[in-house]
């Protein structure tokens, strides 16, 4: 049962089917199923997908579909993570969105995602994210890294406006932040006090990895 | 067979309906009243029994209306060409294009932009990329690197040959030289292959005997023939693109008529090139917008006349380099010369004129024809490629497309990815070498000699090609045509 269970909910993902990814973790909770093994599973298939992706035979629209997938599932193994108090090994914590002001969606979803399938936990605040809400979920999730995305030249200064207020909180010295965007560059995010910047998707999940190493 | 790429809307047009009857009127006339000359005895004599008022003396054919109209109309629409590999076969006319490799005489040194005699090795592994591309519908291993260090003049076209047979299971153009279309006839019928021969035309109006043998030879033998209607215009032919247009006709009329005679039903393409002089150089102005536009006019003519045409708008530049001018002029006769309907376009490989061709080119070029091929099928319009009930279903902001079944099923068929073409972002492009699509290109050829094995030929076909060769080495050698010292440079490049 438990094979057939994770062979479904990674074939779900591996066919961006995020209504049958869904219905295949609550499968596996009301069977009981050990919930880290859940997402070890769903992250196994997502990996597939990334690798796929690093050699050129999948794209963007995969590797969205395949995250979306996992997104949809991920709500309901979180749920009962968090009523067990089960802790699973990732490679770090990663609070994201795109500031406020700024409605742009997909971008940050790629980055979202390439970030699951590096192994990292995800916390996807979604588009036009106020600072507060940003620091309210660093504070929750404990988050190792805060990312922020903004295509706008009107809305780049939000992540500076960001960034003053992790200091005034005293989370600056405590959360690595990312930023990225069409309108962002390497000279903005330094000017900004940024500790690091990348130009695409996979560029900012092997940014992720260096920063934590750090 | 291979699909090429059908065009799916209208073809380009220069001209109205009036104009075209213009030409051809216009060149009926010059058919009738000038006539062509015609440099072959038996040719005079078929043109003379058919009704044709022929001046021996003059060597001079005056072709009738009526003949030439109904050696047109048997001449067929579309014709087969056979691959070694059957799969491979193409059907030259309707609305099909297919794209075929480029010519250039000698090698392009990449350091340097200098060019050099090419050797057996660089022409094979020329020939190596162009099978490996998939829009490279038709090889053309003869005209490319046809000035070698180390094969005597008359034995290049059909040693290059043996080189595209060898190392490409496509079919392959040929063409005529010194009687050497005997052994490639041969060597076709035995391989159960046929070719695309090509012959030419002097222009103004005029058939060289060595050119009509080979096409009779041809034409007996079962194979189809393209004649080329080759004009510099100011110089070869007249200046203005509708007097250029006129010529260019009677020219294909004069060569429906002769090829009808030799025996009706045989098919033919036209190859065609009317290119204005550069009036400081006296060079033919390959690349020029003129060039595009008379090849929307021939093949406005040639669709009347249900006659399958090749192009060469787009295949040549007067650039030495490969560079920005080589990759415009190129790009935009192969778009016109697709846009007006051409079905076969030399294309992938070749610049400055006919001087050069590389194989980083070809890969670069390949690109461009993906462009132009994926234009050519146009947009679908259905209630799938529509997808109104999508556009409901995703909203406006924060929906969004990247993650629907509809993108993931139908972008690589909607969106053509070229091979090579620089579409890093920039900061990456900056991290990764800046490299160019010039430097992608040349990474792309090291990796296709690294791991593409054309089907090589059966042991008996390779004996077949060798014996025709090894024949056609000693009936030259006997006849004079390679000297003693030719001959020992020769043998030791072929060991």
């Amino acid at each position: 049962m438990e094979t057939m269970i994770f062979d479904n909910l990674k074939k779900a993902i591996l066919e961006y089917d995020s209504k049958a990814s869904a219905e295949w973790a609550q499968k596996a909770m009301d069977e009981k199923l050990d919930p880290v093994k859940v997402m070890d599973a769903m992250t196994e298939a997502i990996q597939i997908v990334g690798e796929g992706f690093g050699r050129d035979e999948l794209f963007l629209p995969e590797l969205v579909g395949a995250g979306e997938a996992m997104e949809a599932a991920t709500p309901i193994i979180e749920a009962e993570l968090k009523r067990t108090g089960a802790k699973r090994e990732s490679a770090g914590t990663v609070v994201l969105g795109t500031v406020f002001g700024d409605m742009h969606n997909i971008g940050k979803s790629m980055v979202a995602t390439m970030l699951i399938t590096n192994g990292f936990e995800v916390v996807d605040l979604g588009i036009n994210v106020q600072k507060n809400q940003f620091i309210n979920a660093i504070k929750e999730h404990n988050a190792d890294i805060v990312a922020m995305s903004a295509l706008l030249t009107t809305t780049v200064q939000e992540q500076k406006n960001v960034i003053e207020a992790l200091k005034q909180e005293g989370l600056r010295e405590k959360v690595k932040v990312m930023v990225g965007g069409g309108a962002i560059s390497q000279e903005f995010a330094d000017k900004i006090g940024a500790d690091g910047y990348a130009p695409s998707a996979p560029g900012a999940a092997e940014l992720a990895r260096q920063l934590l190493a750090n | 067979m291979l699909k090429g790429y059908t065009r799916k809307f209208k073809p380009l047009e220069l001209i109205s309906a009036e104009e075209v009857e213009s030409i051809h009127r216009g060149a009926l006339f010059v058919l009738a009243s000038t006539g062509l000359r015609v440099e072959h005895d038996r040719a005079l004599q078929l043109f003379a029994d058919a009704g044709c008022d022929v001046d021996l003396e003059e060597k001079r054919v005056r072709i009738p209306g009526w003949l030439a109209e109904e050696s047109v109309r048997k001449c067929p629409s579309s014709y087969l060409v056979k691959a070694r590999d059957r799969e491979k076969d193409l059907m030259i006319g309707g609305d099909t294009l297919y794209f075929m490799q480029g010519m250039g005489m000698r090698y392009l040194d990449l350091d340097t932009w200098e060019t050099r005699p090419a050797t057996i090795q660089e022409h094979k592994e020329a020939m190596i990329v162009a099978d490996a591309m998939d829009d490279v519908h038709l090889a053309d291993g003869v005209f490319f690197y046809m000035e070698r260090k180390d094969i005597p003049p008359v034995m290049v076209m059909l040693e290059n040959l043996a080189s595209g047979l060898r190392n490409s299971s496509k079919a392959q153009q040929f063409g005529y030289q010194k009687n050497c279309e005997i052994f490639a006839i041969k060597m076709a019928k035995e391989l159960g292959i046929t070719l695309n021969p090509e012959m030419d035309t002097a222009s103004p109006l005029t058939i060289y005997g060595s050119a009509i043998d080979a096409a009779i030879r041809y034409i007996e033998a079962g194979i189809p023939i393209q004649p080329c209607a080759g004009i510099t215009m100011g110089a070869e032919g007249p200046i203005t693109c509708a007097a250029a247009v006129v010529q260019g006709c009677a020219t294909v009329m004069g060569w429906a008529v002769l090829t009808q005679l030799v025996k009706p039903g045989a098919p033919m393409s036209i190859q065609f090139g009317l290119k204005p002089m550069d009036m400081k150089t006296g060079s033919p102005n390959f690349g020029s917008v003129t060039n595009s536009m008379t090849t929307v006019m021939m093949n406005q003519m040639l669709r009347r006349y249900k006659i399958p045409s090749c192009t060469s708008a787009g295949f040549t530049s007067l650039s030495k380099k490969i560079d920005y001018q080589c990759g415009y002029e190129k790009s935009m006769g192969a778009l016109i010369s697709a846009l007006s309907g051409g079905n076969l376009q030399i294309f992938q490989g070749g610049s400055c004129s006919e001087l050069l061709y590389h194989p980083v080119l070809s890969i670069l070029d390949n690109d461009v024809a993906g462009w132009v091929g994926r234009f050519l099928q146009g947009a679908e319009v259905s209630d799938e490629s529509l997808a109104i009930s999508l556009i409901n279903q995703v909203g406006p902001v924060p929906g969004h497309y990247l993650n629907t079944k509809h993108t993931r099923e139908h972008w690589k068929k909607e969106h053509y990815v070229p091979a090579v073409a620089d579409r890093a972002p920039y900061p990456e492009w900056l991290v990764t070498g800046k490299k160019d699509a010039l430097t992608l290109a040349k990474e792309r050829m090291d990796h296709i000699l690294d791991n593409h094995t054309p089907v090589p030929l059966s042991d008996n076909q390779e004996k077949i090609v060798e014996n025709i060769l090894k024949e056609a080495r000693l009936y030259y050698k006997e006849k004079g045509l390679i000297s003693d010292e030719e001959w020992t440079e020769y043998m030791k490049a072929l060991e």
